[in-house]
Formats: C-alpha cells, sequence, structure tokens
C-alpha cells in the first residue's frame, strides 16, 4: 500500500511538473509579450527593457524558469496587474470562499443523491426508480447558466424570497448562500444519483445477494450489510471527480451571483490578462485536480480490497 | 483683467442679456455661458428674468429630508490609484466623494463653482483667474489652498503622468521635441488664494472641463505620500474611504460635518458593491432588497425594472454615443471615398429604432449633439446605397470590399448598433465583419485598431468633445483626424463666447468632421438607472456621475 502511495505521489508530482513547462512555455517564455501585460499597452520600449532587467528577464531560459518554479512552489506568484497587490493576497481568500460554496455542494448532495441513488437501484423499473430516474435526468439536462436564471426568475424576481446576489458584502449570510448552492446541487446531483444507481443495480444481480435473499435474511439486513458497501465504492471515485469539476463548474454560478470565488476570478484573471493571476490559478487548479484524482486512486484501493490484494 | 465698475462681469454677459431679450439665444444657453464666465448661478437665473427653482424638487414628497441612513449602490470597484489617470467613470464615483473638483457641473448640465468660489476671464478669453474657496479643509487636517491646484495642474499636463487632462487642457501645453510639455507659466499661483491660469490661445470652457472625471482635486503631497488614492484616501469631499477591496466593494463613511466646508450631507455612508461584468446581477440584487441604486439600466433592461416592484426608473437624454471610427492613416481608410461610403449607408433613424429601441436621438457623423448649446442644426444624413457603390468603384472596389469592425461586448448596444451598420453596408458591397472582443482587450487596442467602435461618454459642450477626440495629435484621437484647418477653425470656436456667432464656426467644423467622414455615428442614446423608492433626490447625471451629497433615503 505505501508502495503505491508513493507511486501515486510520484506522478502526482511529475504531472504538475509538465503543466508548470507547459504554462511557462505559453506565458512566459516572451519577455516582450510579459513586459506589455504588465506595465500596459502604452508604455514604451526602454520602460519595458528596464523592467525586465530588473525581473531578470534577459537570464537563460532555463535559469528562468527553475526561478520561477522556485517561487511558485514557495506561494510567490507575483503581484496581480488588476488588484495591484500579491496574487496571494487575493487567491487564498477566493480559493476558501468557492471551498465554502463546494463544500456546502457537497454536503448536501453526497447524501442526498446516495440515497435517492440507492433507493432507485433496489429494485430496477420499480415506479419509485422511475421517478427517481426521471427527476435526475431532467435536472443534471438543464444546465447551470439556464437553472440560475429561471431559479433566479422564480425567487428572486416573481416571488421575492431569496437574494438575488451573493456577494457577502455585509458578511457572511446563509440565504444568499442558497441560490448558488441550489443550482450547483440541482445541476450534480443527478448524475451521481444515475452513477450510485446503476452500480447497485449491478450488485443487486449477484449470486451473494440472492444467496443472502434465499437464506432468509431480513430485506433491509441484505440491503445495508452485503449490498450498500459494495455499491458504494463506484460513487466514491465519481464523488472524488465531482470536487475536481466544482472547481471549474463554479465558474459560471459566481459570475451570475457575484459570488466572489476562484471560478469568477479566474474569469476576470483571463478578461484582464491579469498574467500572473492566471499563472497561479492554473497551477491550483492542477494542484486541485492531480489531487483528488489521487486521493479517489489510493482511496478506492482502500476500499476494494479486490484490487489491493491482486 | 480690470473690469470696469459699470460692468461687474464680463462684456460677454451683456451681449448675451441682449440676446435672450430678443430670442436669439435660449434661457438654457444664457444660464450655461453666463455661469461659464463667472456670473454666479443665482445671479445668472435672475438676469435670465426666471426664478431659481428649487434644486430639490421631489423633496418636498416627503415632507422634509431625513439624515441617516447607507446608500447601497451596485457598482464596479475597480482600482482607483492615481485620480488623474482614470479612465473609468465608476472609479471617479467612488473617488468623487472623497475629493472634489474645482467647478461642479450639474444633472441640468450648467457649470457652478465648487473648490473655486469664483472665475474670471479675460475678455479675450486667454486669462483665467479662479478665486478658490477659504476655510476648505483636507480631512488630513491641512488648510486647502493655491499650492494644491497648482500641484494638480502640472501634473496633468507633465506627459509622464499620462493624464487625458492633458487634451483638455491643450491650449495649456507647448509642443517641443515632439514631446508635448506644460507651456512654462501656464499655472500661476497669485497668493494663497488664486490661482491664474495663462493660455496659448482662447478657451471657453475653462469651467467645464475642471468638472471632467480625471480632474478630481488631489493633496499637494499626493505623489510624495504614496501616489495610490486607494491607499492614501486624503480628500476635501464631505465622505472619507474607509474600506477598498478591488473588485469587491468601496465602503465610504460621513465624514464629520465639521471639518466639511460645505452643507452637511444625509447619508451616513455608502457602500458601493461590485457585482462582476454580469449585467443582470445589479438588477437582481435591487430586486431583493440589496441594494438601493444601480450604477446603470441598459436599455434591454427596462422592462425588467418595470416589473420590480417600489423600483423607479430614471431616463435621461444624453450626448452619450458610439462612434464606428475609421483611421484616416490605416488602409483602405486612406481613402476617403472608401469611409464616406460606410457612412453614407446609415439610415440613422431606423438605425436607432432596430438597436436602441428608438430611445434616443439620430446622429449626424460629427459628433455635435442637439444638447449641446453650440449645436448647428444640420438634416439628418440620408441612406444613399447608389452613391454608395459609385465612391467604391472609383476607389478600386467595383466589387465590393471585406472589412473587419473591432467591437466590445458590452454594453450589448454596441454590437446590436454593429450588427445593424453592418447590415445596412451590405446592399452597397460593403462586407462587415464584426469582431467582438472582451471589453478589456478592445480597450487596449481603441486606439489603434483600423476600424473600430467606440462608446463616447457625455461632455457639456460640443467644443469639448471635438477638441478631445478630432483635434490633431491629442491622445484620444482615436481616427488619427488630421486637418489643420480644422483645428484651426476649432481654435476660434473655442474662443467665441457668443453662442450664435460660435454656432456658425461650429456649423463649419460640423459639415468638415462629416465630409472628412472619418466617423460613422448612428445614435445619441439615453441613459437608464434605477432605484428603490426609499432613495430621494437622486438624480441620473448625463455622465452617470454620482452626486450624492443632497441624497437621502426615505
Amino acid at each position: 500500500m505505501a508502495r503505491f502511495i508513493v507511486k501515486r505521489l510520484l506522478f502526482m508530482a511529475a504531472t504538475m511538473l509538465t503543466v508548470s513547462i507547459l504554462l511557462f512555455g505559453l506565458l512566459e517564455i516572451s519577455p516582450g509579450s510579459v513586459a506589455t501585460k504588465v506595465l500596459g499597452p502604452y508604455t514604451s520600449q526602454e520602460q519595458r527593457d528596464l523592467w525586465l532587467e530588473a525581473h531578470g528577464y534577459f537570464r537563460p531560459l532555463h535559469v528562468r524558469y527553475l526561478d520561477w518554479l522556485g517561487h511558485l512552489v514557495q506561494g510567490e506568484f507575483g503581484e496581480s496587474i488588476r488588484f495591484k497587490v500579491p496574487v496571494a493576497e487575493v487567491l487564498w481568500p477566493r480559493l476558501s470562499n468557492t471551498a465554502v460554496l463546494g463544500g456546502l455542494v457537497l454536503v448536501i448532495m453526497v447524501p442526498f443523491s446516495l440515497a435517492l441513488g440507492v433507493l432507485a437501484g433496489m429494485k430496477e423499473g420499480s415506479p419509485l426508480d422511475r421517478t427517481i430516474s426521471l427527476f435526475s435526468i431532467v435536472t443534471t439536462s438543464v444546465p447551470e447558466f439556464a437553472s440560475s436564471v429561471i431559479l433566479a426568475a422564480l425567487f428572486v424576481f416573481y416571488l421575492g424570497l431569496l437574494p438575488g446576489t451573493s456577494t457577502m458584502a455585509s458578511g457572511f449570510s446563509w440565504r444568499e448562500m442558497v441560490l448558488p448552492v441550489l443550482v450547483l446541487v440541482l445541476y450534480d446531483f443527478g448524475y451521481v444519483t444515475r452513477m450510485t444507481r446503476a452500480s447497485m443495480v449491478e450488485v443487486m444481480t449477484r449470486p451473494y445477494i440472492r444467496t443472502a435473499v434465499l437464506k432468509g435474511l431480513p430485506h433491509r439486513r441484505v440491503i445495508f450489510r452485503h449490498a450498500l458497501r459494495n455499491a458504494l465504492i463506484a460513487p466514491f471515485t465519481v464523488i472524488m471527480l465531482q470536487i475536481n469539476w466544482l472547481l471549474s463548474g463554479v465558474i459560471v454560478v459566481e459570475f451570475f451571483f457575484a459570488y466572489k470565488g476562484f471560478g469568477s476570478l479566474l474569469l476576470e484573471a483571463s478578461l484582464n490578462q491579469d498574467l500572473f493571476l492566471i499563472e497561479a490559478c492554473t497551477m491550483v487548479s492542477v494542484l486541485v485536480a492531480v489531487g483528488t484524482q489521487t486521493l479517489a486512486d489510493i482511496g478506492y484501493v482502500y476500499l476494494n480490497p479486490r484490487i489491493r490484494f491482486s | 483683467m480690470a473690469k470696469s465698475k459699470k460692468y461687474p462681469y464680463h462684456p460677454g454677459v451683456y451681449q448675451m442679456m441682449d440676446d435672450l431679450r430678443v430670442g436669439k439665444i435660449g434661457r438654457r444657453e444664457f444660464l450655461r455661458t453666463a455661469t461659464l464666465l463667472g456670473v454666479a448661478a443665482p445671479v445668472a437665473y435672475a438676469m435670465a428674468g426666471c426664478e431659481k427653482k428649487s434644486e430639490t424638487p421631489s423633496a418636498s414628497r416627503g415632507g422634509g429630508t431625513k439624515k441617516g441612513g447607507t446608500l447601497r449602490v451596485s457598482m464596479r470597484c475597480q482600482e482607483m490609484t492615481d485620480p488623474a489617470t482614470f479612465d473609468w467613470t465608476e472609479k471617479s464615483n467612488v473617488a468623487r466623494q472623497v475629493l472634489e473638483y474645482l467647478t461642479i457641473t450639474g444633472p441640468d448640465n450648467i457649470t457652478r463653482p465648487y473648490l473655486c468660489e469664483r472665475w474670471e476671464a479675460s475678455d479675450d478669453l486667454k486669462t483665467w483667474t479662479l478665486q478658490l474657496r477659504q476655510g476648505v479643509k483636507w480631512n488630513n487636517g491641512d488648510e486647502f489652498n493655491a499650492d494644491d491646484v497648482v500641484f494638480n495642474f502640472t501634473r496633468w499636463l507633465d506627459p509622464k503622468t499620462g493624464s487625458s487632462n492633458q487634451g483638455l487642457f491643450s491650449s495649456m501645453v507647448t509642443e517641443s521635441g515632439g514631446k508635448k510639455k506644460m507651456t512654462a507659466g501656464a499655472v500661476e499661483k497669485v497668493d494663497n488664494n488664486t490661482v491664474r491660469l495663462h493660455l496659448n490661445r482662447p478657451e471657453l470652457a475653462v469651467p467645464e472641463n475642471l468638472y471632467n472625471y480625471p480632474a478630481a482635486i488631489v493633496h499637494r503631497r499626493f505623489e510624495e505620500e504614496g501616489g495610490d488614492l486607494s491607499k492614501n484616501p486624503v480628500g476635501t469631499g464631505p465622505f472619507e474611504l474607509k474600506e477598498y477591496v478591488v473588485g469587491q466593494k468601496a465602503v465610504l463613511a460621513k465624514r464629520d460635518p465639521k471639518d466639511y466646508w460645505g452643507e452637511e450631507v444625509y447619508l451616513d455612508g455608502i457602500h458601493n458593491i461590485d457585482h462582476g461584468d454580469e449585467a443582470s446581477a445589479g438588477l437582481a440584487a435591487l430586486a431583493s432588497g440589496q441594494v438601493d441604486l444601480v450604477y446603470e439600466a441598459s436599455v434591454e433592461q427596462l422592462d425588467v425594472v418595470e416589473k420590480i416592484p417600489g423600483a423607479q426608473l430614471y431616463e435621461t437624454v444624453t450626448a452619450q454615443t458610439g462612434v464606428a471610427r475609421m483611421q484616416m492613416d490605416k488602409k483602405p481608410f486612406t481613402d476617403p471615398r472608401v469611409r464616406t461610403a460606410v457612412r453614407i449607408c446609415q439610415d440613422h433613424r431606423r438605425l436607432l429604432e432596430l438597436a436602441y429601441r428608438g430611445r434616443g436621438a439620430p446622429a449626424e457623423d460629427h459628433h455635435v449633439s442637439e444638447v449641446h448649446p453650440e449645436y448647428a442644426k444640420m438634416d439628418v444624413p440620408k441612406q444613399d446605397y447608389e452613391r454608395a457603390k459609385q465612391l467604391l468603384n472609383e476607389a478600386g472596389y467595383p466589387n465590393g470590399i471585406d472589412l473587419k469592425i473591432d467591437c466590445k461586448k458590452d454594453p450589448s448596444w454596441e454590437v446590436a448598433v454593429a450588427q445593424v451598420l453592418s447590415e445596412m453596408c451590405k446592399p452597397a458591397g460593403i462586407r462587415i465583419k464584426i469582431n467582438v472582443m472582451p471589453n478589456t482587450q478592445y480597450w487596449e487596442i481603441w486606439d489603434k485598431t483600423p476600424f473600430g467602435f467606440t462608446a463616447w461618454t457625455h461632455r457639456p459642450l460640443g467644443v469639448m468633445v471635438l477638441n478631445l477626440g478630432y483635434r490633431s495629435g491629442v491622445p484620444w484621437n482615436e481616427s488619427h483626424h488630421n486637418n489643420p484647418e480644422f483645428d484651426k477653425l476649432l481654435d476660434q470656436a473655442s474662443a467665441t463666447l457668443d453662442v450664435a456667432e460660435r454656432r456658425k464656426t461650429m456649423a463649419k467644423l460640423q459639415k468638415m468632421l462629416q465630409d472628412d467622414a472619418v466617423i460613422a455615428q448612428p445614435l445619441w442614446r439615453s441613459i437608464f438607472t434605477a432605484s428603490s423608492d426609499k432613495v430621494r433626490d437622486f438624480k441620473l447625471h448625463p455622465t452617470n456621475y454620482h452626486q450624492l451629497n443632497k441624497v437621502w433615503l426615505g
């Protein structure tokens, strides 16, 4: 097991290194364009050269890359062009805001979709299964940009029940969280429900379940002791992937509800060509992506003895 | 500059009083120009033979005003380091509550004294004496004086600052060795409370220019103390900046009224909340009572505003516009026939109807609006496909021409105008491809692209716009318009006090700009905004300037 974990961690490091090289190649390889982005389009060549000299852009490429990487690893991303403060000062609060949003979504969505998935999968084709499946397919087919508008029209403009934006301008507010969380849960839960259902359906046809039923165990015990443990292995991986999806999936929702999170930050950074902020956001996204992937792999192995012992 | 005892005011004022009597000029024009020439607004009203109306007509609605409360505004909070280089009104709207200007132009388009208590112009309009208000205190305890004003002028006119004020005050700038510098001695400190401006050529719009949004007066040690307003918000205004987070919020609180020179303001504070680029977020916040006022509502959102219970809609006709401008030194626009062909493909009225729901006025391709006092009446140009085709043929494009126009994504009416324009040009064989760009990307190339659609804000006088955008070589001359004869006439117009007389020059200028065809200008647009019914005495300024000193919450 330890050997497996070390292998996964090494693989994770290699992925991040590759991405960092790509990122450096895309954004930093030409000093001229860096200086133009940082100093603005109206600066003179002389000003740009002075800035480049002062920031070591005339050193050989590999020295620059290693230096850049070193700073990146220490969390020194440079200064945001738009915000005029070190990137870390903007990035971490925004990331924690998104963590709050994503965390809430997971806390609500996971138990809800697992329960519904299991209920639907217990008896394939039953009226309950049909109802849950239909509902989850419909909600998952409506993209966030549409459901945001529909829900805002209903709850904000028509019913006047909920606040229309979630800037948290006067401190954290549960009411402001409702709509963004609702939109994300609606979109995402159907997917996890469907996966859980499929896994449950498959487990329910297994010989050991039939054996358990035939030997006269109560239905409840069959489900909880035998079916559930095996049926939840596949959804575990899917749920880990949702964390990764949430990081980028929140862009639309954060933008629409003016929630000050990582997604809207990434979008604003790209629109404003805020170079160092884009670099930081990219590396954070990649870290989360490979991090959750690694965790999913490790968790899967831990949960599934057949892989562990093979 | 000695004024005769018999005539305490500028001689032009008396000329205008005669004109007003015989109906040569309107009351509004009289008030505007009289106040421009240093007549205090109430006196000007009296001269015009009308009582000065209460500036707060709706105040009586609730039976008086009420102090207290925080006004919450949905508005972008962009970085606002240096007021001299402001390029967005939103930045100035945060700064406007902390800093003040030498003059103030009201929602009625009339300019009044502000930090400058009185101004006098010499007969030749080349020397302006600014009498500064005494007893004004900066919120760091310093006394406001002539040094502050001299410092600001010197900074604006220094090319290193990169301020658009340099174009506005071009009559105080000399060019030497390809570099524009402040004319030596252009700003003179007469005494502690008097500053005199010495201009190279006559200039009428000095008071108006002093309220242009990058002309907020900063403290004389602004640069020494870091040159960053958001970190060191020293100002003379009635509010103080308490918290500023770019992209999130700007929190302002009322300053101790004892320290503020003006009338006490009603609001305890102002919270500006940034809702990002999503156009509907501001109205959603208004609908759910999270804000009291939005920065603006677009023409597409009018229906939404009407559906929000208790929302008040504000509309004002402005000289805000958008121009499809063609750079006359870049191919194929070097050929005036190509530019003219594009221009005469427009059916202005129809364009206004299709792209802006008809709310505004059709424009005439010369960037002077009917709301400008010196506007010379012209006919709206007619659509003429035959002539357009003929011009293209003569220019060497018998099979039509392919063009690409850059335009920004927001607000959406700009794309709508570009689309209608493109459709209108098709029958003449002009195929315009529309390149819609994110706003920030567009603002990087707005003065570089050969063909672009640029939005221009309202300015109170026609000469101001022409000086800013169409005089040869000024920074904001995005069409690279270059016509020495135009410049000369513009000098003349800028020096003509008599409105009727100035209008004669303007007629020539308007015609000249139309004939040069550097812009195809479809429309003048109305602007809108919305607030909750709690907000009282807010007036929508034609430039979206937030003047909140008299606003109160019911």
